[in-house]
């Protein structure tokens, strides 16, 4: 367990590693908007292109050889000290921290809603199978697996913001986080998110449940006189949360890196989406990197719990490494 | 055997520990309902071993699983019968109360070991689980009790082999440890269902020398349930053999074992091999259990059918000698036994 847990911790830093130098040599060999720009305002004003190149190059350190401008952007990424927005005029990880409480106002209770409803209405619909909740349940997942997350966004806030003046239309970022005002505001961009990732859930959890409910071993316990509640949770979703978790880092991953944009954006949450949205805009690099390296680090370390939760969940797990 | 034998006429007068009458169970298929178990009728006494006798689909296992309500509703059904423990009709309990005789009062162990522990938890957890359920003990004194049983059924080292794993175990082993887990909270009846088809030929051998050591013990019913006549003859005190869903014959080991009545048991024991003659293999299949044809279930593959054998119902169980009776015209009134080979398929129980 112990070697297992190691192994992957290490697997999860050689990973990180990777990917930043994958990053580094993209970044490397990609045009610098900056310096085009510098170049052809030289030409233009009837200077030397190649001067200006050479001083720009100079200034950002660029002349230097190429193992030490990629040591030095290792030791930046490690030290965060990931480099200045130039659309908004402050530090790249002052930027992500000013966006990050905005995000999480939706995915804490994204996660918590999704597997509270997700797991609880695929147990009951596994145990109830082809019962009239089960017919229900699975009508509305194929419902919400179906409809597109950044349509629904706008045609519930058409119908929710405008035709019926429940909720705010604008988002207002100076709302306290605890307050009727932020949970009114917020109400719409969580629902339209669950109703994808719980549909998912409830049919991922369905399927795994039925898998154990109808094992030997389910039956053996019922033999023993265990009762139908400590079946489902201890016999049947304890073997079931092995791939049910894999699916939820899944889910959480494709929060982050493709969901939040568009609601994000219909919704006018200044997050991490938007952020990364408005640096792609506006072609601010350091923020579009380090936007990006959020989601990478995110996945890093989900897959790194993950693997974790493997071997806590199912000890058949780590046997190899004995 | 000679003792169960005595017990059980000496408690026919009482009540039979278990007593299943006209169980009727049908599950619901996409072509409609499909009668699995069909008026079955048996008795187990207090200590003693009855085996349910039939080829796959003949309705055994969901006898069995009926008994304690194992079996899934939906698809299944009980349409009618009761089966009653010492009197008490287990199949119209409460949830609840049918909780506390399972594994209590009846434990079962299923054919299949190597799916039928889960894989999350230590066997220890297991037996622990089994025993606390029913009994408000202790961790400490509920390992004690554990690892009592594990030595029982001969986990050898068992204080140190608590805490592992099934998939640490082999396949005999595992079902030594289901049987632990059925002791648990010493049952009258043990529902064996298959314990050792899907073992290898030795552990076979070891885990019946087992079941009978600990029957012994215990002194505990068991309802086995087996296609598997060599098993039978070592264990059973009596024989319930099932076909399609109905009961063929019913007797002591050495009258169905010495003079099969029934067309079906006297083909069943002609497809055993080493007794000295040509091996057959009974021709046709099991009827539709969806639309079974008129008659007697068997009447398409016997070779003394009879017209009246294609109408009407199942005949009733005719006595055929002391205490055993074969579903079957040539039993009943103005019926012909000797016509049938009664006597020529002579098997030893103990051959």
């Amino acid at each position: 367990m112990r070697w297992y847990v190691a192994r992957r911790l290490l697997w999860a830093v050689v990973a990180t590693f990777v990917i930043l130098s994958i990053t580094w040599a993209l970044l490397y060999v990609t045009e610098q908007q900056a310096l085009t720009s510098i170049q052809f305002q030289a030409a233009v004003s009837g200077g030397d292109a190649e001067a200006a190149r050479a001083a720009y190059e100079q200034q950002r350190g660029l002349d230097r050889p190429l193992w030490r401008q990629y040591a030095d952007y290792m030791t930046n990424m490690a030290t965060f000290n990931w480099g200045y927005s130039t659309s908004r005029g402050q530090p790249v990880t002052a930027a992500i921290a000013d966006a990050l409480p905005y995000t999480m106002m939706y995915s804490v209770p994204w996660t918590i809603l999704t597997v509270a409803f997700g797991l609880s209405i695929g147990l009951y619909s596994a145990t109830h199978q082809y019962s009239r909740f089960d017919y229900a349940a699975t009508f509305l997942a194929f419902f919400g697996y179906a409809i597109p997350n950044f349509w629904f966004g706008i045609v519930l806030l058409v119908l929710f913001g405008v035709h019926l003046d429940l909720v705010p239309i604008v988002f207002d970022p100076d709302a306290p986080v605890f307050s009727l005002a932020n949970a009114r505001q917020l109400v719409l961009p969580v629902f339209v998110l669950t109703t994808g990732s719980i549909a998912s859930l409830t049919r991922y959890t369905r399927a795994e449940a039925l898998e154990y409910v109808e094992a030997t071993f389910t039956k053996t316990a019922k033999a023993k006189g265990v009762s139908e509640r400590r079946i489902l949770l201890l016999h049947v979703l304890r073997p079931a949360a092995v791939p049910l978790s894999t699916i939820l880092v899944a889910d959480l991953l494709g929060l982050f890196i493709a969901s939040s944009y568009l609601v994000e954006v219909v919704f006018g949450i200044p997050g991490l989406g938007q952020l990364s949205f408005k640096a792609i805009q506006n072609q601010d690099t350091p923020l579009v990197l380090a936007t990006t390296l959020v989601g990478v680090f995110i996945a890093v370390v989900g897959n790194l719990l993950q693997d974790i939760a493997y071997t806590v969940l199912d000890p058949r797990i780590d046997y190899g490494d004995r | 055997m000679s003792q169960h034998q005595r017990g059980a006429t000496e408690t026919q007068q009482e009540l039979s520990l278990l007593s299943v009458r006209d169980l009727t169970v049908e599950f619901e298929t996409d072509r409609g309902p499909l009668r699995a178990v069909d008026g079955v009728d048996f008795d187990v006494e207090r200590g003693e071993t009855v085996c349910l006798v039939g080829e796959s689909g003949s309705g055994k296992t969901v006898t069995a699983e009926t008994i304690t309500k194992l079996i899934r509703m939906p698809p299944g059904r009980i349409v009618r019968g009761v089966a009653e423990l010492d009197g008490r009709d287990l199949l119209s309990l409460s949830e609840r109360d049918l909780r506390a005789i399972r594994g209590d009062r009846i434990a079962h162990v299923f054919q299949d070991p190597q799916h039928a522990l889960n894989h999350c938890y230590t066997v220890g957890w297991q037996i622990r689980e089994a025993i606390q359920v029913h009994e408000d003990v202790s961790d400490a004194a509920a390992r004690e009790r554990a690892l009592t049983l594990l030595n029982q059924v001969g986990i050898p080292d068992a204080t140190t082999r608590y805490d592992d794993y099934p998939h640490e175990f082999s396949g005999g082993m595992k079902q030594r440890i289901v049987v632990a887990m059925a002791l648990a909270a010493t049952p009258d009846l043990l529902i064996a269902d298959e314990p050792t088809t899907a073992l290898d030929v030795t552990i076979q051998a070891q885990l019946l020398d087992l079941l009978e050591s600990i029957q012994t013990e215990y002194d505990m019913a068991i309802l086995l349930i087996t296609h598997d006549l060599g098993v039978v003859a070592e264990l059973a005190d009596r024989v319930v053999v099932l076909y399609a869903g109905k009961v063929m014959e019913r007797g002591s080991v050495y009258e169905v074992f010495d003079t099969p009545a029934h067309p079906y048991t006297q083909v069943l024991f002609d497809c055993l091999p080493g007794r000295g003659r040509p091996l057959r293999s009974i021709g046709g299949t099991l009827p539709d259990l969806h639309d079974p044809p008129p008659g007697c279930r068997f009447a398409s593959r016997c070779e003394y059918a009879r017209k009246e054998c294609h109408t009407g119902d199942q005949p009733p169980l005719y006595d055929v000698a002391d205490a055993q009776t074969a579903s079957c015209v040539y039993y009943g009134p103005g019926g012909d036994p000797d016509a049938l080979r009664n006597g020529q398929s002579e098997g030893d129980p103990d051959g």
